[in-house]
C-alpha cells in the first residue's frame, strides 16, 4: 500500500496523522510546491507585522514531524499530471510516483480579477510591485519590498486584504483599501457590523483609507485608473479579492468538478482511490442545499483527518459544515459562525454598543448563527456546538435569546453530566 | 488517562476549586498572592444551574479535541499522555479555540491576550482543585472508572 498526498498544509498534514494512527507500516509520500514544512497559513500576516518571527513560523508541528510519522516529504515539487488508470503521478522534475490511495489537498489559489494590465504585472513575479497574499513566500517577498515611504493599495476588503492592512500598518506611508462592495468583509458581516470593524481599523491603523464602491479599471506601472476615472499612485499593489479552489490537476485527471472538486461524505472523489480535502473541494452547506466553497483552516484540518482515516480503511462519515470565523484586527475580535440572514431567521441582539455587538440567529427553534464583536470573554464554542448539533433550544434549561453570558448549564442535568463525563467525541 | 470529573449533587458552589486553580496557575503558588495580587484566571469554572445547584467544569481533554483542529499556530496540542496543553509562546490570540470548544472551557484571559484552559496540573500530576474540594464534588479519576458510572446518567 502506498499513500500519496499532494499538498502539505492543513488537510495534508492532518491526513498524515490520521493515517499513522491506523497504519504504522505503509509508505506515505507528501508533495508540496512550497519550500517549507507545514506552517499555519493564517500566520503569514503575523509574520508581515513582525508579531511572529521567522523561526516561529513553523510552530504548527515539531521539526521532526515528518521523520516521526515516517512520511517522505518532497518540497519544491510540482505535480504536472495524474494518471488514474495506472495510478501514477508525474512531477515537474520528471519523477513518476505510484500510489494506491491518493489525496488531493491542493488548497486554493488567489483569485485574479479581469482588470486591464493586472495579469502581466502579477506574472512578472520577481520584480513586480504587484502581490497576492496566500503563501509564506508572498509574505517574505512583500516584507522585503516595503519601505517606510511606500504607498500601498490593497484591492479587496475581505479577510485577507484587511489582515494585510493590519500587517503593514505603521511600516509604510499609507494604505488605501479599494473594494467594489459598499462595505468591508461583505460575505461575513452585515452593514452595522462592517461599519464597526471599519471604524476600528480607521482609528487604529496608521494612515489607512477606504475607497468602497470603487473598482480598478486599469493597472499601470506606478498608477491605477479607478472606476470613477480618477488616477492614484501606488508603490505596492496587493490583490486580495478572494481565493478559488485549486482544481486544475483534478480536472485534467478527469475527476468530477463542480465549484470545487466533488467528493462524497467519505471525501472520495469520482475516482474511488482518489480523495480530496480542504479548500480545493466543494461541500454541502448545513443550511442550504447548495454546494459551497469554504477556505477555512478548521474545516480543512477536519477533512484532512477524515480523508486520512478513510484512505487507511476505516469508514468515517462527516457532513456538517458551516462557515466559522475567528478574526481579529488591531485587537478587535470577531467571532462568528453559521448564518444570520435568510427566510424566517430571527435575530436577537443581546448586547450592542459603539464597539461591541452580540447577536444570535434562530431558525425553527434552532440556533443557526451568531456574531460576537469585541466580546472575547463569551464562551462562543457553546453557541458553535448548538449550531453543529442542531439542538432544539426549547429543550434547554435557559432561554438563550436573552442570555448575556452563555454557559454550559443551558443543557439539562442529565445531558450536561453525560457530555462532561464523555468529553467531545 | 485520568481526568477531572464533576459530581453535581455534591457541589456546594463554594468556588474553592477556582481559588486553588488560580493558586496552581500562579507564579508564587501562594494562595493569597495568587488571588489578591497576581492577575490569574481560573481554568475551572463553577456554574450555577436554573435549580440553584452548582457544578464545576474545566477542559475535558477530548479525545478528538476541536480546539487542536482549530488552532492555526500549534499552540494547542495533545501531549504523550493525552492532556490537551497550551503553549502561550506560540499563540497569536486568534481565539479559534474559544470559538469551537463545546464546553466553553477554553476561554480568553480576563487579563491579557492569552487563553486559559486546564492542563490537569500536569507538572505535579495532582490537580489542586481536586485535592482541596471539601465535598468530593470533583474527582481525579481514570476514564475507565467513569465508564462504569455512566449508568447513572444513561
Amino acid at each position: 500500500m502506498k499513500y500519496l498526498i499532494i499538498g502539505n498544509s492543513a488537510a495534508g498534514v492532518n491526513a498524515i496523522e490520521a493515517i499513522r494512527r491506523l497504519d504504522q507500516q505503509n509508505n506515505i509520500t507528501v508533495i508540496s510546491e512550497e519550500n517549507y514544512q507545514i506552517y499555519g497559513r493564517p500566520l503569514i500576516s503575523y509574520y508581515l507585522s513582525g508579531k511572529i518571527k521567522y523561526k516561529n513560523m513553523f510552530s504548527y508541528k515539531e521539526k521532526d514531524f515528518y521523520t516521526k510519522k515516517k512520511a517522505n516529504l518532497l518540497l519544491n515539487t510540482k505535480v504536472n499530471s495524474i494518471n488514474t488508470k495506472i495510478k501514477k503521478i508525474y512531477t515537474n522534475d520528471n519523477l513518476s510516483l505510484e500510489y494506491d490511495k491518493l489525496l488531493l489537498a491542493t488548497g486554493s489559489l488567489p483569485f485574479i480579477p479581469c482588470i486591464k494590465g493586472l495579469k502581466q504585472h502579477i506574472d512578472n513575479k520577481k520584480d513586480s510591485n504587484v502581490f497576492t497574499f496566500l503563501t509564506f513566500e508572498d509574505s517574505l517577498r512583500l516584507k522585503n519590498k516595503i519601505k517606510k515611504t511606500s504607498k500601498v493599495v490593497v484591492l479587496g476588503a475581505g479577510l485577507i486584504g484587511l489582515k494585510v492592512v493590519e500587517g503593514l500598518s505603521g511600516q509604510v506611508d499609507n494604505i488605501t483599501v479599494i473594494d467594489l462592495s459598499d462595505r468591508i468583509m461583505a460575505s461575513v458581516l452585515n452593514e452595522i457590523e462592517a461599519n464597526m470593524v471599519k471604524s476600528h481599523i480607521e482609528k487604529c491603523g496608521d494612515n489607512v483609507f477606504f475607497k468602497l464602491k470603487t473598482g480598478i479599471s486599469e493597472v499601470r506601472n506606478d498608477t491605477l485608473l479607478l472606476s470613477n476615472n480618477t488616477v492614484i499612485d501606488y508603490d505596492i499593489l496587493i490583490v486580495s479579492v478572494g481565493v478559488k479552489p485549486n482544481v486544475e490537476l483534478a480536472k485534467n485527471a478527469g475527476l468530477k468538478i463542480g465549484k470545487g472538486i466533488i467528493v462524497n461524505n467519505y471525501l472520495q472523489t469520482s475516482n474511488k482511490d482518489v480523495y480530496a480535502a480542504g479548500d480545493c473541494i466543494e461541500y454541502e452547506d448545513l443550511f442550504s442545499n447548495n454546494k459551497k466553497l469554504y477556505a477555512l483552516w478548521t474545516n480543512a484540518t477536519r477533512q484532512g483527518e477524515l480523508a486520512g482515516y478513510n484512505m487507511s480503511g476505516i469508514k468515517m462519515k462527516y457532513s456538517r459544515y458551516f462557515a466559522i470565523n475567528a478574526i481579529s484586527f488591531f485587537g478587535m475580535n470577531l467571532l462568528s459562525a453559521g448564518i444570520t440572514t435568510g427566510k424566517d431567521i430571527h435575530n436577537y441582539i443581546i448586547e450592542s454598543s459603539i464597539n461591541t455587538f452580540h447577536m444570535i440567529s434562530i431558525l425553527n427553534n434552532k440556533l443557526v448563527g451568531f456574531v460576537l464583536i469585541n466580546c472575547p470573554n463569551k464562551r462562543a464554542g457553546i453557541y458553535t456546538t448548538l449550531i453543529n448539533d442542531g439542538i432544539d433550544i426549547s429543550t434547554l434549561d435557559y432561554d438563550i435569546t436573552t442570555m448575556k453570558n452563555i454557559k454550559f448549564s443551558i443543557y439539562p442535568k442529565k445531558n450536561r453530566t453525560k457530555k462532561m463525563w464523555q468529553g467531545a467525541a | 488517562m485520568k481526568k477531572i470529573y464533576s459530581f453535581e449533587d455534591k457541589c456546594l458552589g463554594c468556588k474553592l476549586c477556582e481559588v486553588y486553580c488560580k493558586t496552581a496557575r500562579s507564579k508564587s503558588k501562594n494562595i493569597i498572592k495568587a488571588n489578591k495580587e497576581e492577575n490569574i484566571d481560573s481554568a475551572i469554572i463553577v456554574e450555577k444551574t436554573n435549580k440553584d445547584t452548582h457544578f464545576a467544569l474545566q477542559c475535558r481533554h477530548c479525545t478528538d479535541a476541536k480546539c487542536i483542529k482549530a488552532c492555526i499556530s500549534g499552540a494547542i496540542f495533545k501531549d504523550e499522555i493525552g492532556i490537551v496543553r497550551y503553549d502561550k509562546e506560540k499563540c497569536v490570540s486568534c481565539l479559534s479555540c474559544v470559538l469551537v470548544c463545546p464546553f466553553g472551557a477554553v476561554r480568553k484571559s480576563d487579563f491579557n491576550s492569552t487563553v486559559t484552559k486546564c492542563d490537569l496540573c500536569f507538572s505535579t500530576g495532582k490537580p489542586l482543585c481536586v485535592s482541596n474540594c471539601p465535598n468530593d464534588a470533583i474527582k481525579f479519576l481514570d476514564e475507565k472508572e467513569i465508564d462504569d458510572r455512566m449508568e447513572i446518567v444513561k
